[in-house]
C-alpha cells in the first residue's frame, strides 16, 4: 500500500496527533453558494470535462471488446422503443426496468433517424452524455462537501480519466446510469442552501439509482449520513422524512408495478417479482475475494490490471478520513463518500457472495472523491498546519519543497501508469471479430428471415437490423434452455436450429446449457474470426446425415 | 394539485432561513404605538373576564380594550361595565343591531377606537402579554400596515377530529400564511390580527354580510397593495380550542366555506396586479371545494386500479395522486412531532395513529362542508347560522365558540 500511495503515508501520522487548529487557516476558498456563477469553478470543470470526453470518447465502439451484458440492456431498450413491452423475450425481474427505459429515451432520437444505429458499438456513444454529467457531479459534490477547487478538480480527472474508469464507464451498463442518480442524490443532499425539495429530490434521485440498478440499495445509507450532516438542526426532521419518504414511494413503484401484473408472487405459468429476487439472492458465490484463484479474486485482479491508483489509492484515503475523522474537517465533510466506500468495500469481501465485474463502477467516483479528498488533508498538514504568523521562511519554504516532492512523486507513479492504459483505450480494436462477425451473418446467409441462429447478446441486435426475426429468428444463445417460449418452438432441440455464433461468451456458459451444447457439439465452423481465446466461429448446425437443415 | 397544496404547506420549512424569517424578531423595548383592541363578545360572560384581566397584563404601555356587547345580552353586557369600572383603559361599546354578527360589531366599535392600530382578539383568547411589543416592533421595523400573530389550537389530544383540527391550524399560520404574504395575497384571519387604524378606517371597516369577514379583509386589503406580515412564534400565538362538537366543527366549517364562495364572488382579488397573485387567489379561495373532491377521488381511484380491468399503465397513473396524499400524511406526522415539541406538549404514540387513522373521516368531513356551502349559498342562505340560536336563554359553550370567527385551515 505505502508503495502504491506515497503522496499519503508520511502525512498521515502527523496528522493525527493533534487537534486541527481552532483558527481556519486562509488559502482554502470556501465554496460559493452557486458554483454556476463562480467563474474559475466553470472554467476548471468545463477543460476537464472536455479532456474526459476526449480519451473516454475517442475510439469508444472498437475498445474495449463488447459485453454481452450490453447487448442485453441494449436489445431490452431496443425492444421498448418498438413499443414490445420491457423486453422482447418474457420480462422476469431479473433487474427493475427502469435502467433500459432510461436508456431508450436516451437512444431515441438517433434510432429514430437512423434504426441501423441501435447497435453495441454505435449507441455506446450514449454513454458520453452519462459519463459527462457523472463527471461534471463528481466536481459539484467536490465543492459541496468543502474540498479546494483543485481537489474537487482532482477528484473529477481521478473518476474521469483512470483507465479503469475509462474502460467501464464507456460500456452500456446500467451501474453507470445508476451512479450518475445516485451521484445527483449526494450532491442534492449536499445542496448549499438546505432547501426542503432539494432534499426531498435527492430521494427521488435516490430511489431512480435503486430502481436502474438494485445494487445501489447498499449505497443509500451514505446519502442518508450526508443529508443529515447538511441540514439543519430546525429543518432536519422534515428534510430528511421528506427524503425517506420519496426514496419509499418512488421506490415502491416497483412492487406496485409487478403487483398490478399479478407477478408479485411465484404462481404457476407466469413469472414473478419474487422469483426474481430469490434468483439474484441465490445466485452462485463467486468466493471470497482475497481467496487466490476464487472467481472474485479474478474480478479483483481484472480491476487491478487496467487501474491500481484508483483503488488501492482510494481504500487507503478512505481508511485515512475515517482514522483521522476527529482531527480533520475535511474528513468529516467527506462522511458520506468514505461510508459508501467502506460500505461498498464489506459488501464485496461477503466470502458466499456473487461480485459480477461491473460491481466496481459504483465505487469509481466515491473512491476517486475519497482519494481527492484524501489528498488534499495531506496537503493542508504539509503546508498548514501548526504554520504560525512568525514561522521561518526555510520551513515555509520547506513546506512547500516537501509538498512538491510528494506531488511529483505520485505523479511520476501514477502518469507514465494511465498514459499507457488511456493509449491502449483510444487505439486498440478490440472488435474486430464481431464486426466481421455481423458481417458475414449479414451477407453470406441467404434467407436471413427464415433462419435460426443462437447468438449472444451483444451482436443480437445487429443481427435484427440484417433482416433475421427477433426473438425466434435471432435467439439470445441461453433462451434456448431457459425460456419456455422459446425452447417450445425447437422441439427437436439442436436439430431446429441453423447457426450457433460461438463467442467466447457462447462458448463459457455452453456448459450449463444442454441446447446450447448441443448445438456447438453437432455443428462445424463455418467461418472464424480471430484467434485463440477470443476467436468467433460461426457453426453451421450438421443433422445427423451430415447435411444442412 | 394535491402537489401545490403540499408545496404551500411546507413553505416554512423550505430552508433553515425562511424557518428563521417567520418568527417575531426581537422587540428593542421602544414602543411608538397605541393599541385599541377589540374584543366582541357574546354570551361569554363566564370566559370575558378572565381575557380582559390576561389583557391587562400586557407589557406594552399604551393600549385600551373595547368590549363590544349586544343590547340583549345583560349578563355578558355587566361583566364588560364591571371591568371597565375597575380600570380606564378597558371601555364598553354596545351594539344594537337587530341582527348580529361579527363584523356588524366590530364596525360599531371603529369609529371609538382612539389608537394607532386596531386589534382584534376573541372572547375566550388566551394572550401573551408580550404579544403587543412584539407587534409594535414588528410594525415599525417592517412598515407594514397589517401584521397577522399567530393563532393555534391547543386541545389536540380531545377528540380525533381536534387532533386534526389543530394540526391544520398548525400547518395554516406556522407556513402557508407565510406564503400568501410573501406573494402579496393573503385571507386574514379572525383573530391576533393588527390593522392600522387609518387602512381600516379607509377600506370601510369589516363586510357585515360576509360570512368570512376576516378573510375579506385581508383579500381587500392585499388587492389595494397593503403590506401584510405574518410572524408566528410558538411562545407567542394566542391559544384557543376547538369546536366542541363534530356538529359544531361541521358547521363552522360550512361557514368559512361559504364565506370563501362569497368572497370569491365579491371579485376584489381581481384588482391584484399580477397573474399570478389572481392565480393564487382563485385557488385558495377554491381550495375547500377542490379538497372535497379529491378526499373523495383517490379511494374510487385505487378501487379502480384494483378491481378494474384496466392496463398497467392506467392502473399506474391512477395511484398518483395518491402519493402525493402519502407524502402529506407522512409529513402530518412529522408536523405532528413538531407541535408537540413547540408547545412542549406530550403527543403519545396513539395520538399519531389517530391522525392517520381519522385522515379519511376528517376529509369526508370536510367534503360534506363543502356541499354544504355551496347547498347553502345556491339557496341563497347566507346568515349566520348561529343566529338561530341567539334568542336562546343560555349561552352554551357552543354557541359561543360558532361566535368566534377563526381562520380557515
Amino acid at each position: 500500500m505505502t508503495s502504491t500511495l506515497p503522496a499519503v503515508t508520511p502525512a498521515k501520522v502527523p496528522a493525527q496527533r493533534q487537534p486541527a487548529p481552532v483558527a481556519r487557516p486562509t488559502g482554502r476558498t470556501t465554496p460559493p453558494l452557486r458554483l454556476r456563477s463562480s467563474r474559475p469553478d466553470l472554467i476548471l470543470c468545463g477543460v476537464l470535462l472536455v479532456a474526459i470526453l476526449v480519451v473516454q470518447g475517442w475510439n469508444i465502439a472498437d475498445y474495449p471488446t463488447l459485453s454481452d451484458d450490453e447487448g442485453t440492456y441494449l436489445a431490452q431498450a431496443w425492444a421498448v422503443q418498438e413499443g414490445r413491452g420491457l423486453a422482447h423475450y418474457t420480462y422476469w425481474y431479473d433487474h427493475p426496468p427502469l435502467g433500459w427505459i432510461q436508456l431508450a429515451l436516451l437512444t431515441w432520437i438517433p434510432a429514430a433517424l437512423s434504426p441501423e444505429s441501435m447497435t453495441v458499438g454505435t449507441m455506446r456513444a450514449a454513454m458520453l452524455v452519462i459519463s459527462a454529467a457523472s463527471a461534471v457531479l463528481v466536481y459539484v459534490i467536490g465543492r459541496r462537501l468543502s474540498l479546494p477547487r483543485w481537489a474537487a478538480g482532482l477528484g473529477m480527472v481521478l473518476f474521469g480519466l483512470s483507465p479503469l474508469s475509462v474502460v467501464l464507464q464507456r460500456e452500456i451498463f446500467l451501474d453507470n446510469l445508476a451512479v450518475m442518480w445516485t451521484l445527483l442524490a449526494f450532491a442534492l443532499a449536499a445542496s448549499p442552501s438546505r432547501h426542503l425539495w432539494h432534499h426531498f429530490g435527492a430521494g427521488i434521485a435516490a430511489a431512480t439509482a435503486v430502481l436502474t440498478k438494485e445494487t445501489m440499495l447498499f449505497v443509500l445509507p451514505a446519502v442518508l449520513i450526508t443529508m443529515w450532516r447538511h441540514s439543519h438542526r430546525d429543518t432536519r426532521k422534515f428534510a430528511v422524512t421528506g427524503a425517506v419518504t420519496a426514496c419509499a414511494l418512488i421506490g415502491l413503484s416497483y412492487p406496485l408495478f409487478a403487483l398490478l401484473k399479478g407477478e408479485l408472487l411465484p404462481g404457476s405459468g407466469h413469472v414473478s417479482l419474487w422469483d426474481g429476487i430469490k434468483y439474484q439472492m441465490t445466485r452462485p458465490g463467486s468466493g471470497f475475494i482475497l481467496d487466490q484463484g476464487s472467481g472474485s479474486w479474478g474480478v479483483l485482479q481484472s480491476w487491478l490490471y487496467y487501474d491500481r491508483v484508483l483503488i488501492v489509492g482510494g481504500l487507503a484515503g478512505g481508511l485515512l478520513l475515517l482514522l483521522t475523522w476527529r482531527w480533520s474537517v475535511t474528513a468529516r465533510a467527506l462522511a458520506g463518500p468514505s461510508f459508501t466506500v467502506v460500505i461498498l468495500a464489506l459488501v464485496a469481501m461477503r466470502p458466499s457472495g456473487y461480485l459480477p465485474a461491473m460491481y466496481v463502477i459504483q465505487a469509481l467516483p466515491f473512491l476517486a472523491l475519497v482519494l481527492a479528498g484524501g489528498t488534499a488533508s495531506v496537503a493542508h498538514a504539509v503546508l498548514r498546519r501548526w504554520r504560525s504568523e512568525a514561522e521561518h521562511r526555510y520551513l515555509t519554504g520547506g513546506r512547500y519543497a516537501l509538498a512538491a516532492v510528494l506531488a511529483i512523486s505520485a505523479g511520476a507513479y501514477v502518469v507514465p501508469r494511465w498514459y499507457d492504459g488511456d493509449r491502449t483505450a483510444v487505439t486498440a480494436d478490440a472488435n474486430a471479430p464481431y464486426r466481421a462477425a455481423s458481417k458475414w451473418l449479414s451477407t453470406e446467409v441467404p434467407d436471413p428471415g427464415d433462419t435460426r441462429v443462437l447468438v449472444d447478446d451483444a451482436l443480437w441486435l445487429d443481427l435484427v437490423h440484417a433482416g433475421y426475426k427477433p426473438g425466434l429468428g435471432v435467439i439470445w444463445f441461453y433462451k434456448a434452455d431457459l425460456d419456455p417460449a422459446v425452447t417450445r418452438t425447437m422441439p427437436r432441440g439442436w436439430k431446429d436450429l441453423d447457426y450457433v455464433v460461438a463467442s467466447p461468451t457462447v462458448r463459457r456458459d455452453a456448459v450449463d446449457l444442454p441446447n446450447v451444447k448441443a448445438a456447438i457439439e453437432h455443428s462445424k465452423p463455418v467461418a472464424v474470426f480471430g484467434r485463440g481465446e477470443d476467436r468467433i466461429e460461426i457453426r453451421q448446425i450438421q443433422t445427423a446425415s451430415g447435411g444442412v437443415r | 394539485m394535491a402537489a401545490f397544496t403540499l408545496w404551500w404547506q411546507m413553505h416554512a420549512w423550505r430552508t433553515p432561513e425562511v424557518l428563521a424569517s417567520t418568527r417575531f424578531s426581537r422587540p428593542d423595548g421602544d414602543e411608538h404605538l397605541s393599541f385599541s383592541l377589540l374584543l366582541p363578545a357574546r354570551h361569554e360572560q363566564a370566559v370575558l373576564d378572565h381575557t380582559i384581566q390576561r389583557l391587562l397584563e400586557s407589557t406594552h404601555t399604551d393600549f385600551e380594550i373595547i368590549v363590544i356587547v349586544g343590547h340583549d345580552d345583560p349578563e355578558t353586557t355587566e361583566v364588560a361595565e364591571k371591568a371597565a369600572s375597575r380600570d380606564p383603559r378597558v371601555r364598553v361599546v354596545v351594539d344594537t343591531h337587530e341582527k348580529k354578527n361579527k363584523p356588524k360589531a366590530m364596525n360599531t366599535a371603529l369609529p371609538h377606537c382612539r389608537g394607532d392600530v386596531v386589534g382584534v382578539f376573541d372572547a375566550e383568547d388566551q394572550v401573551h402579554p408580550e404579544l403587543l411589543a412584539h407587534v409594535d416592533h414588528a410594525f415599525r421595523t417592517t412598515g407594514a400596515d397589517v401584521v397577522q400573530g399567530g393563532v393555534q389550537l391547543i386541545n389536540f389530544h380531545s377528540s380525533w377530529y381536534s387532533l386534526r383540527n389543530c394540526l391544520e391550524y398548525f400547518f395554516w399560520f406556522r407556513s402557508r400564511l407565510h406564503l400568501h404574504a410573501q406573494k402579496g395575497f393573503i385571507p386574514l384571519g379572525g383573530n391576533t390580527v393588527f390593522v392600522r387604524t387609518a387602512v381600516l378606517r379607509e377600506a370601510d371597516g369589516w363586510d357585515p354580510d360576509c360570512l368570512a369577514e376576516d378573510c375579506d379583509l385581508g383579500v381587500r386589503l392585499s388587492s389595494v397593495g397593503k403590506k401584510v406580515v405574518v410572524a408566528y412564534d410558538s411562545d407567542m400565538v394566542t391559544k384557543e380550542e376547538t369546536p366542541g362538537s363534530l356538529m359544531s366543527l361541521l358547521k363552522q366549517r360550512t361557514r368559512w366555506n361559504q364565506g370563501f364562495l362569497q368572497v370569491y364572488r365579491k371579485k376584489d382579488w381581481r384588482q391584484l396586479p399580477t397573474f399570478g397573485q389572481r392565480l393564487l387567489a382563485r385557488y385558495t379561495l377554491m381550495t375547500p371545494f377542490m379538497q372535497a373532491f379529491t378526499g373523495l377521488i383517490i379511494p374510487l381511484n385505487i378501487a379502480i386500479a384494483v378491481f378494474v380491468d384496466v392496463p398497467v399503465s392506467v392502473a399506474f397513473i391512477t395511484f398518483l395522486p395518491a402519493v402525493t396524499a402519502l407524502v402529506t400524511f407522512v409529513f402530518e406526522i412529522v408536523g405532528l412531532h413538531d407541535f408537540g415539541k413547540q408547545y412542549g406538549l406530550r403527543v403519545r404514540f396513539v395520538h399519531y395513529l389517530k391522525l392517520v387513522v381519522g385522515g379519511p373521516f376528517y376529509q369526508v368531513l370536510l367534503a360534506g362542508a363543502a356541499v354544504r356551502a355551496v347547498w347553502r349559498e345556491q339557496r341563497g342562505q347566507n346568515d349566520w347560522e348561529l343566529t338561530s340560536h341567539v334568542g336562546a336563554h343560555l349561552a352554551d359553550a357552543e354557541v359561543a365558540r360558532d361566535l368566534r370567527e377563526d381562520v380557515p385551515a
